[in-house]
């Protein structure tokens, strides 16, 4: 990522969404808000001139083992600027609002969060897995999953055959 | 007028001409497409979740099975991604020659899409020519690194091996022959009226369809929005040198023929240069054998083949990437497929599979 947002642009952004934080020492710093403002805050960054933020790059999830981490990359083309916005969620029940109003490109994107990582969107219009079948139980991105060996396989113990 | 019964077709994934394993369901109104939906999955092998498990370093190969036909721009995206977050400074003449195979490889991935648009529109003749010339692009690589796919060339830090001494000649000499095989395509294919017909004013696309959909590379070049990651960043050394992004007008299956055709000219130009101005120097940088970047994290994107590829990474300081996210650009372009598809005939939505050039390693990762 090569230019970042200004930091007097976040101020303005501070003062319109209060809940909004980020640390104003880094060099980069990402946007934390709420996951009931996520919507606003992005169709506020892509409408609201001074912003522009058009493009939506990258949509994505963590998992901090205690919390999960919404990220989203937008990017300005015609200033060349970028601002990555975050939303911290619950770990036993993730859910946050879908973008796909804002950004309608954000709907694969999302079913693959849902289908790999397990956090639910409100508002999503055909929310299904993507890339895993149908009747696959648990969410193989989450640090916790652990990988069921298929049945012809057997683990060879270090020392023994 | 008759009503028909509006019934569901499915295609795929086993189907000649849906490029690997990609399922479509076409509701159908007689041969109309009120609706494609593609159903993507079957070649999912959790790369993402691998990369988890190994060291920066041993992730390179990994990514050459994302875009298997131009794993050279799946390195050199992922490797920018690690230099960025460890802070690794590039020797120059590795640029030069990362873009010398990077663009070399898109004109070896353009092949095999005009080869397979030709052949998926029923010319079988543009397809054997198309990988005829392909194949000597894999020549120039198996010359470069002993392989001809999956090359695990460009590396963290710069490229594998320095380009051996013959190559310059051998690359010379297929910037020569490559005007002659484009004018060649020019006249079976662009010059064949059943393969106009097939492709002028299908499944167009507005520049505010493209851009809802989030689709990148020729895909929104067709439309003509100049979206090009080279010319956006102006990453690597591409601002040193000259090239054009051939735009489309009307955004149909005929501007994404077009725009890759005079895509594969302008990255021979690329090549072309690169050779030219190649300066002395090392390979590869210097750097602790075992990488451990500082925490925190990076999202970095080149210009795949296919449009903008992109690597989120977040560190936690260990040997091992805590979470690799890859933006894949076929992945994402197929959300245009129902917007290309509707109101189409059945065998249109062939052109449209093929015009919109998914690789199913990519979209399934």
């Amino acid at each position: 990522m090569k230019a970042y947002i200004d930091a007097s642009l976040l101020a303005i952004l501070k003062e319109k969404f209060p809940s909004a934080e980020y640390d104003s020492e880094a060099t980069q710093p990402a946007v934390y808000v709420p996951a009931a403002e996520i919507v606003a805050v992005l169709s506020f960054l892509r409408d609201d001139e001074r912003f522009a933020f058009a493009r939506l790059e990258n949509l994505t999830a963590v998992d901090y083992k205690t919390y999960f981490e919404m990220v989203y990359h937008l990017f300005n083309w015609t200033a060349g600027v970028w601002i990555t916005v975050k939303v911290k969620l619950d770990h036993e029940q993730p859910m946050v609002a879908s973008v796909t109003g804002v950004f309608p490109g954000a709907e694969f994107e999302e079913r693959e969060v849902y289908d790999l990582m397990g956090v639910g969107f409100t508002g999503h219009p055909d929310l299904r897995r993507i890339l895993l079948a149908d009747d696959f139980e648990g969410h193989p991105l989450r640090k916790d999953y652990v990988q069921i060996m298929p049945p012809h396989v057997r683990r060879i113990e270090k020392g023994g055959r | 007028m008759p009503q028909t019964e509006t019934y569901t077709l499915s295609m795929g994934p086993q189907h000649p001409s849906t490029h690997g394993v990609l399922q479509v369901r076409l509701d159908l109104d007689g041969e109309t497409i009120l609706k494609a939906t593609p159903y993507m999955g079957y070649l999912h092998r959790g790369i993402e979740k691998l990369l988890e498990s190994r060291t920066y370093v041993q992730g390179v190969p990994y990514t050459d099975r994302l875009d298997y036909v131009s794993s050279m721009n799946n390195n050199l995206g992922y490797c920018r991604a690690v230099e960025e977050l460890a802070q690794i400074e590039v020797p120059e003449r590795a640029e030069y020659i990362r873009v010398i195979v990077a663009e070399l490889n898109r004109i070896a991935s353009h092949l095999v899409f005009i080869g397979s648009l030709a052949i998926d529109l029923g010319a079988s003749t543009g397809m054997l020519y198309a990988f005829r010339d392909r194949e000597k692009v894999l020549d120039l690589f198996d010359l470069v690194c002993g392989a001809r796919m999956t090359f695990h060339y460009i590396r963290v830090g710069g490229v594998s091996a320095d380009l051996p001494p013959e190559f310059a000649a051998k690359c010379d000499e297929f910037l020569k022959v490559l005007p002659e095989f484009m004018q060649e395509y020019e006249d079976i294919l662009t010059g064949n009226e059943i393969f106009q017909y097939r492709l002028k004013g299908t499944s167009r696309m507005t520049k505010e369809q493209a851009l809802s959909h989030n689709m990148t590379g020729p895909n929104i070049r067709a439309v003509g929005i100049p979206f090009d990651i080279r010319k956006v960043d102006g990453y690597g050394v591409y601002p040193k040198l000259a090239f054009d992004v051939p735009v489309g007008e009307n955004g149909d299956n005929w501007d994404r023929y077009r725009v890759r055709y005079l895509e594969i000219y302008e990255s021979a130009k690329l090549v072309r240069q690169a050779l030219d101005g190649l300066p002395e120097g090392d390979f590869m940088a210097k750097f602790p054998k075992a990488l451990r970047p500082p925490k925190g994290e990076v999202y970095s994107r080149t210009e795949g083949t296919r449009g903008e590829l992109g690597f989120y990474i977040v560190s936690d300081g260990g040997p091992k990437p805590y979470r690799v996210h890859i933006r894949r650009p076929s992945f994402i372009n197929l959300q245009g497929l129902d917007d290309m598809c509707r109101g189409m005939l059945i065998g249109d939505s062939v052109a449209a599979f093929s015009a919109i050039d998914p690789l199913m390693g990519e979209v399934d990762c």
